[in-house]
């Protein structure tokens, strides 16, 4: 054995651990999970036949599936507008002269340490006990009602629970590529008499787009995945009509695939469902990342 | 290491040990009555010499795994619970007939496989209208009267005419909520209503009906009528929001004159310590009279065919019929036993109004748990939800759940 194959031994042997355990938790349990969404599979023992597509054909006559869909698909642009446009507008902020930076920096991180779940159950307290008290003092209708049980706005309380806890995260990505922006640049243009709007749109922000890259890749990935705010602050609820059907009108993908396997004991339709929404958010994460690849640009 | 290993194995074969110097091995599933079950085999053994172990495994699905390990390590329990049909087909085998014993004669609420009685209930549960008697002799309705929709209509209606004066916010606490996760409440236990009540025990034509698909045209129109009376009057606010603690909550301080929960709420209603008098109404949803609230046991003990099979119907018997078992049960456990011989009341008020319910006979079945799994809070559950937000009707509310009842047969 040379040297060389010898390295390439023992690179291989490190890799092995990880690779192991890669392999059981990851990729085994994925192909078991695309073979069962073949079968009628209720979760306990084996299962009694293989079906073909007929999960996947069920799927798409089912009125809740196609509105969850919707659903977050309208959630994943609003989130990932509002989460980026907060998260820039703060780390703006906090990479300016103002005093005490450090503090908000740490501030606005703050609620990402916080999970989901007790995340959701504080801020249904807020929108459903503690506004509705305020609205009724002051005489706000809108307010004075509780937000979540409300159709309309249901989507807003769901946006605004998420970018207060993914914006403080989003934020550093873009507070390291604004530091990252060699500050000789930006003082030149400065001393060309660029104005301070226009030193951030045509200079900093194409410096910093492999920063945009990620972040929109995170919150893409992150929105579409929703589901412990979900499940924790609305449940589903409250419910709607949907093609003459009722729906849980902020009943998440994610969530809808859970309820499907757990609450109705659906497993292999549950599983159907899974295996869709892997592709669907491979194919718009693929979309996304080389869109915004192509813009980037070197100093 | 070695020291702390040599400690677990010690452990467990002590374990083992006493295991099989046990006359009776138990293995029950509720982790807070362990101690007074403990208690009580102790009793057991020094008044006849009986031996008996209690094993627990905490929460349901780990009981279940408990349970499994007990049967496959070669001392297999004597007496154990199934917590119903499914628990009942997986281990029918093993599962003793005591079709006879002496126990049997005091309840209804025992496990059947057909004719033959197999579980012994370990409590009972139950649901109905709580009603709060200060509030209601305040009206001058008298509870008892409350047995048919018409009576219930015309007290609901008294009620929220005198509302200022009683310092009522509602007539009834009822939810029925997604976001708050109570659809359980209207899709299970409401439904429940529909299925059993007026019908012997046992007598399963409206759940087969649902299971095929099908409705009773008649009583499914009336039990619509009567969901619609019970939302509306509530609010919708509690409807829609309410939770399990404010739904209790606004009974408790009087808030609300009637309160839509089971005897499980007691230990968050002592805690509230209200000043009035509480006990059940029946859920009177049809115009004929129906004089009976909801109750069911949530377990039952069986016996092993291949165990000491005896031994353990004898301890059965001696819990259902001795002062001692009776004592343990009530003020031990805090449970309400399924016996009618039994005379201890128990101290909380939706218990005691259960027993007493039960000690008279005037029960009705609970068969929601027939539903395919998720269609009662889910399926179901969204459609009370629509309807006490006021999206629906009560006419399309009945055709949406005769629509989605249609659909089980699918």
């Amino acid at each position: 054995m040379t040297s060389k194959q010898k390295r390439k031994l023992t690179e291989f042997l490190f890799l092995v651990p990880t690779l192991l355990a890669f392999l059981m938790v990851i990729i085994i349990p994925f192909i078991y999970g695309i073979f069962y969404s073949f079968t009628d599979w209720q979760g306990t023992g084996s299962f009694s036949k293989m079906v073909g597509f007929e999960n996947y054909k069920a799927i798409f006559n089912e009125p809740a599936f196609l509105h969850s869909f919707l659903v977050t698909l309208k959630f994943t642009v609003i989130n990932i507008v509002t989460v980026n446009v907060v998260a820039f507008v703060i780390s703006l902020l906090v990479t300016s002269e103002i005093r005490g930076r450090n503090v908000y920096r740490a501030g606005f991180f703050v609620p990402n340490l916080i999970g989901g779940i007790v995340l959701g159950l504080i801020w249904q307290f807020i929108f459903s006990n503690i506004l509705p008290s305020v609205g009724a003092a002051i005489g706000w209708d809108l307010i004075s009602k509780s937000l979540i049980s409300n159709k309309d706005t249901v989507m807003f309380t769901m946006v605004t629970v998420n970018t207060w806890q993914y914006a403080g995260y989003i934020m550093l990505i873009y507070v390291a590529a604004i530091q990252s922006i060699s500050k000789s640049v930006m003082e030149a243009a400065e001393v060309d008499g660029a104005k301070y709007w226009t030193r951030i749109t045509k200079i900093q922000i194409p410096l910093m787009a492999n920063a945009f890259t990620i972040s929109l890749f995170l919150t893409l990935t992150n929105s579409f995945k929703m589901y412990d705010v979900n499940v924790a602050l609305t449940n589903g609820g409250p419910v709607g009509i949907f093609m003459n059907k009722p729906v849980n009108s902020s009943e998440l993908l994610a969530l809808n695939i859970y309820q499907t396997a757990f609450k109705y004991n659906n497993m292999a339709q549950g599983q159907a469902k899974a295996v869709l929404f892997f592709v669907v958010l491979t194919i718009f994460s693929i979309i996304q990342v080389s869109y915004n690849k192509s813009k980037e640009v070197e100093a | 290491m070695k020291k702390v290993l040599a400690l677990v194995l010690a452990l467990a074969m002590m374990m083992v040990a006493t295991g099989a110097l046990a006359d009776i091995v138990i293995c029950q599933n509720k982790v807070e009555i362990t101690a007074a079950m403990q208690d009580y085999a102790k009793l057991y053994t020094e008044k006849t010499g009986v031996d008996v172990k209690v094993i627990t495994g905490g929460g349901s699905s780990d009981y279940n795994t408990v349970l499994k390990a007990e049967m496959q390590s070669g001392r297999e329990p004597d007496i154990w619970v199934i917590e119903g049909p499914s628990g009942y087909e997986l281990w029918k085998d093993k599962i003793a007939d005591q079709t006879g014993a002496e126990w049997t004669k005091y309840t209804a609420a025992a496990y059947m496989d057909g004719e033959k009685v197999v579980g012994f209930p370990v409590a009972v549960e139950g649901y109905g209208l709580a009603y709060n008697k200060s509030i209601l002799d305040k009206a001058g309705i008298d509870p008892a009267t409350l047995t048919n929709f018409d009576a219930l209509k015309a007290a609901f209606e008294k009620l929220d005419s005198m509302k200022d004066e009683l310092g009522l916010d509602m007539v009834v606490s009822m939810v029925a909520g997604t976001t708050t996760g109570m659809t359980w409440v209207t899709g299970l236990h409401n439904f429940n209503v529909y299925l059993t009540v007026g019908n012997e025990r046992n007598d399963t034509t409206y759940i087969d009906q649902v299971l095929e698909g099908k409705v009773d045209e008649e009583r499914f129109h009336q039990y619509c009528q009567y969901v619609a009376l019970l939302f509306q009057y509530s609010t919708q606010d509690m409807l829609l929001n309410g939770t399990q603690d404010s739904q209790l909550a606004a009974f408790a301080s009087g808030k609300a004159a009637f309160y839509h929960q089971g005897n499980w709420m007691d230990p968050s209603l002592v805690v509230l310590n209200p000043d009035f008098e509480i006990a059940y109404a029946p859920h009177p949803f049809l115009h004929e009279d129906t004089d009976g609230i909801l109750v069911n046991p949530p377990s039952w003990y069986v016996v092993n065919e291949n165990g000491n099979k005896d031994e353990a119907i004898a301890y059965l018997n001696y819990l259902a019929t001795s002062e001692d078992g009776a004592d343990y049960m009530v003020n031990k456990a805090a449970m309400v036993p399924a016996f009618t011989n039994v005379t201890i009341a128990p101290s909380t008020p939706l218990s005691k109004s259960v027993m007493e319910w039960n000690a008279a006979g005037k029960t009705y079945d609970w068969q929601q748990y027939k539903l395919p799994d998720g269609f009662g809070m889910g399926t179901l559950g969204q459609i009370y939800e629509l309807f006490a937000a006021g999206t629906i009707d009560v006419d399309t509310f009945e055709i949406m759940m005769k629509d989605a009842i249609a659909g089980i047969a699918k």
